[in-house]
Order: structure tokens, then sequence, then C-alpha cells
């Protein structure tokens, strides 16, 4: 195994190409010591989840910034399931719904589409970095998943 | 090695253009009835002539393009009448995607519903005929500004149109604007269009080709767009291009401005007369700040006043103004009027004082000279046997790194962060072939930042922001 403390799939979701954040994204998470591999933009649902498996990720971060989040996330946590892949941290960042919407909302819309941690309109990367390392403390499997069927 | 030669200039390109000009939105552009046109335009709306007229200081280009062809007509008019050197014409992204059917059916909508549904003139769905009558009587050039990798088509519409001012090229229209459009096609599909800007020239009369110097105007380091510039350049005057601008965006660092200015005026010249070019005429542009802008109206005229003062003391030829609005999204037409005019306040007030220097813009600029004749050497070093081709190669291999490029051919190797006196300095060159001691002397550099022991990505960040 690699010195890297954890493998983390990234990737713009959409017909998106705001791409600065992306390449931050991917020197934040390197730089605390993860092995990245970057989608970059205009990525479908599906091609987070064949990148996952294929890399054997612990984590997957889901970004967008045009709002075309909403539409684009609600069955990504299906599809992991049915690859197989319900063990990997499922994060969505960015400005990821259309509209100023309260942000208790938005966390809650996509925590029932199955995702981990939710951070909408969050100016740092480097809190869900911090959330990332806690949630691979214990191990991927021991996590306690947000949606009832992964209690 | 393949250096740049005028032998790879486009055979036939008659036979390429009746192609390219059988689409049904050519609407029957003639070649012949074109070159008519052009000859009959006002001289002045050439921009050799307008450059060569123009007295003291840069000329000014507002920016600005509309759907409808009634907002775009009192755009062109209220800009000439605000002083704008340049009347530019601002593409829709449909039209620069080549999404022609789309364009032209949002156009129609905005037509219907008098609300805009594209941002910018669809050149493309309005066609020549009517589009000459935009410019009827007016003694400016126009400018096409787009951002097209494939603007085959719109180069023709535009110059049918009696436009003879035609933005772009390969790298700047392709690497900063698409993710996947193959850089191989932009630069084959961008020799056409310099083939037919040449084609469209008289020795008098040339239509002009400027490349779009910002890229990403996201800390791009100024030998790598000086780079760029240069091949640009050739390019345009391998297919005959007889009168080009260089350019560059702002940098944030005054220092580095009046250096990247001085070694892209040189080495353009140098190149071209080295690589026997030395009939092309070559101008240089200055774009106000690039990056993000200021919400607050009070900082965003400052800026704009400060960048103006610089294009001045750069002895630029032409300065592409931004306006108080810019943070806001797309400006209103008395916004750009405005800036048009605060921009020839300042230059009128604060004249050129001549060429400046100092020991620090001395040390920046044998440094930028120097990286950018490494690259370059690097790149007409490759084996193969033409230029354009090197150049696809260069942007595989890392050799020509743009940071924050979107493109899948771009290798994202290269990090640039600003120094102390807010110069963008290489970090970590990548594949990029500058030598030892200059990518020793840029971490020299960088030792002038306070906060280098924070996390790279904050500093990025906070150098992203460093004009809000």
């Amino acid at each position: 195994m690699s010195a890297y403390c954890g493998r983390v799939v990234i990737g713009v979701i959409g017909d998106d190409i705001h791409i600065v954040g992306n390449r931050i994204m991917q020197l934040a998470l390197e730089e605390s010591g993860f092995q990245v591999f970057n989608l970059r933009a205009r990525n479908r649902p599906e091609e987070f989840c064949q990148a996952a498996l294929e890399v054997n990720a612990d984590a997957v971060f889901v970004s967008s910034l045009n709002g075309e989040g909403e539409h684009w996330c609600a069955d990504i946590r299906s599809l992991f399931r049915e690859a197989g892949l319900e063990h990997v941290l499922l994060y969505v960042g960015g400005n990821i719904v259309v509209g100023e919407r309260p942000k208790d909302e938005v966390v809650k819309r996509f925590k029932q589409f199955g995702f981990d941690r939710v951070y909408h309109l969050e100016p740092d990367i480097g809190v869900a970095i911090a959330d990332l390392q806690e949630d691979l403390k214990h191990g991927v499997a021991q996590r306690t998943g947000c949606t009832p069927e992964y209690r | 090695m393949a250096l740049p030669s005028a032998q790879a200039a486009l055979p036939s390109i008659d036979k390429y253009r009746s192609q390219v000009l059988s689409h049904p939105l050519a609407r029957g552009i003639s070649p012949d009835e074109v070159r008519d046109h052009l000859a009959s335009v006002p001289r002045e709306r050439y921009p050799s002539v307008a450059y060569a007229g123009h007295g003291p200081g840069p000329c000014i280009q507002p920016r600005g393009g509309f759907p409808l062809f009634e907002d775009q007509y009192q755009l062109t008019r209220q800009l000439d009448g605000a002083g704008a050197d340049f009347i530019p014409l601002t593409i829709d992204s449909y039209t620069r995607q080549n999404q022609y059917e789309t364009a032209t059916k949002l156009l129609h909508r905005s037509e219907e519903e008098e609300k805009n549904y594209l941002n910018g003139y669809p050149l493309i769905s309005h066609g020549y005929e009517l589009t000459r009558q935009l410019y009827c009587g007016l003694k400016k050039p126009v400018s096409l500004r787009h951002g097209t990798p494939d603007a085959r088509l719109l180069a023709e519409v535009a110059m049918a149109s009696g436009i003879a001012e035609i933005e772009g090229g390969a790298i700047c229209y392709c690497l900063p604007y698409s993710e996947g459009f193959p850089l191989d096609r932009s630069l084959l599909y961008w020799q056409y269009v310099d083939r037919v800007c040449a084609v469209n020239s008289t020795e008098d009369l040339p239509i002009h080709r400027e490349s779009f110097g910002p890229l990403t105007a996201t800390l791009v380091p100024p030998a790598l767009v000086i780079a760029v510039e240069i091949i640009e350049a050739l390019l345009a005057a391998e297919q005959g291009v007889q009168s080009f601008a260089v350019s560059f965006g702002q940098t944030g660092s005054i220092i580095q401005d009046v250096a990247t200015a001085a070694v892209l005026r040189k080495l353009a010249r140098w190149y071209l007369d080295d690589l026997g070019f030395g009939a092309v005429q070559t101008y240089l542009v200055y774009h106000q700040w690039m990056g993000q802008f200021p919400m607050e109206r009070e900082r965003a005229s400052a800026l704009i006043s400060g960048s103006a003062i610089v294009s001045s003391m750069i002895e630029a030829d032409k300065v592409v103004v931004k306006t108080v609005d810019e943070a806001l999204g797309l400006p209103r037409a008395e916004m750009n009027a405005e800036a048009c005019d605060t921009v020839q306040y300042v230059l009128r007030t604060f004249r050129a004082a001549g060429t400046v220097t100092s020991p620090m813009i001395e040390r920046e600029a044998t440094l930028i000279e120097s990286e950018t004749k490494s690259i370059l050497n690097a790149v007409f070093d490759m084996s193969g046997t033409a230029f354009w081709e090197s150049v696809c190669r260069a942007f595989r291999l890392g050799y020509l790194d743009i940071p924050f490029a979107p493109h899948a051919d771009n290798s994202n190797k290269l990090l640039s962060v600003r120094d102390g006196n807010g110069s963008i300095r290489i970090a970590v060159a990548g594949n990029v072939p500058i030598s030892a001691q200059d990518a020793y002397l840029e971490r020299e550099l960088l030792k002038s930042r306070d906060d280098r022991t924070d996390k790279t990505y904050r500093q990025i960040l906070t150098d992203i922001r460093v004009m809000v």
C-alpha cells in the first residue's frame, strides 16, 4: 500500500465547465496526503461510479458550480449501491442548487440523495478535508451512513 | 525540427473555401464580392490605418455583444459616440461552439419575447447582409471577439460583413475555452482562418489578426503567455497574415506588466524577423484585469483607472477596457460607454513618460526573456515536418502548460503563485522546459511572500482573489 492516507475521486458533474475550483481542490487534497483521481469537468454520475470502482476509492467528491447538481445527484447513491460501493463516502459541494435557497433545506435534500456530507456555498475546501480525515479515521466500512439503509 | 515557414501556407484555398461556403448559413457568400466589399469600406475600418492615425497613447476598445440587431446597432453608435477607437462585436456562446441552429432558435425567441436569451451577437444567424448595415457610415475598425476553435464560417461571415479584425487563434481560443475540442483540429481550422485573412488582404489594407493573450486569466506566468503569443503570430505569418497584434492581460504587478510588455514586443519582432516574416506588422494590446473583479463600483472604477495608467506606461497600441459592473454579469451599453470615457480621461490626464524601467523591471524582463526562449527553442527543436504539429505535441508533453485551462490536452503540472510584490512566479515548472537556473530564481523570488508557510491551495485562493 502507498503512503497516501486515502484515495479520492473528484470531478465536476453535468455540463459545468468551471474548472478553477476543481484544480484547487485537487491541490488541497494532495497537500493533505490524499491520492487524487481527477475527472475534471463534464461528468455524468456513472463516470464517478466507474472511477470509484476502478481506483478502489475511499471517497468521491462531486462538485457543481452552476447549480446542475440537484438534477444529476438524485440517483447517484443507488448507482454506487448497485456497483457494490456502498462503503464509499459521497461528498457534494459547490453551488449545488439553482437560485437562493436556505442552506438547511439544501443539505437535507442532498442527504436524502445519500450523500454523507454536503457543502453548499462553503468557501474553503479545508472544512471538507478535515471532515474526510475524521470520517476515514475508523475505516470506511464502519462509517455510519446518513440514510437509514446504510446504518 | 520544423521551423515556421511560408511553405506551410494552405494550398488550393479556393477549393477549400467553396466547401466551407457551401453551408446554407453562408447565404451564398462569394469570395470576389467579399473582396469588392472590403475594398469599398472606409479605409479607417482597417486596424493598420486606425493605429497609424491614432495620436499618442493607446487606442480604446470596449466590449459588447447583444443578440438583437437593433440593440447591437444602438451599442455600436453609443460606443462610437463615447470615444471608442475600436468597436467590438462579441459573439454568443452557441455560435462559438458551432451550434448555429440553437443560436438561431434563441435569436427568434429573443426577438419574439424582447428578452435576451443569448450572451452575444449571433453573427451567423443574422448573416452578412444584415450585419453590413450595422456598420454603414462607421469609420472605425470592428473587432470580432469570440472564443471559437472552429471559426472558419464565422470568420468568413465576419469578413463578408466588412469586419477587418479577427481575434483569436488555435491555442488561445481552444485551451481556455474548450474541454474536449481536439487541439490539432483547432490548429488546422485556424490555418484556414489565417489563410482567408491573408487572401482577403491587400498590400495597403491587410485584414488584421489579434491573439488573445490573457488565456485563462488565472495566474498564467508571463513566459507562457509570450510563448503562446509568438507561436500564434508565427502560425498566422505562415499563412500570409501581414498585420498581427500580440496581447496580454494585466498580471497584477506593475513590475511584471512593464517587463512582459517589453519582452513580448521585442521577441515577437525578433522571431518574426529571424524566421523570414519581417514584413509582418506587429502591435501590442493590453487587457485590463481579466480576473475576478471587485463588487464595489468605487473599487472597480479605481482598478480600471489604474490599469489604464499601466496601458499608457507600457505604450500599448490598444487597451481593452472593463466596466464597473464587471463582477455583476453582462454590462449594459451605457456602462461600456462610461468605461470608454473613464479610460479616455485617464489616458489624457496621465500621458506616457517614455519607456519606464528600474532594476527590478530589468531583472524581471531578463528572467521572462530567458524562460520564453527556452520554451520556444524546445518547441522548435521537436522532430517532425510541420510547425503546427510541434505546437500540438508541446501541449501533450506539457512543454506548454496553461494553469487552469479546462482542456484535456493541458498537462496541469505547472504550479504558479504570486511573490511578495504580486508578480506571478513558477513554483513548480512541471514539464515546462525552463532552465534550472531560471527555475531556481523563480523559487528564490517566492521567498518574498509573507504567507509562504501556508498551504499552497490557500495561497492560490488568495492570489486569484487579489483584486477583489
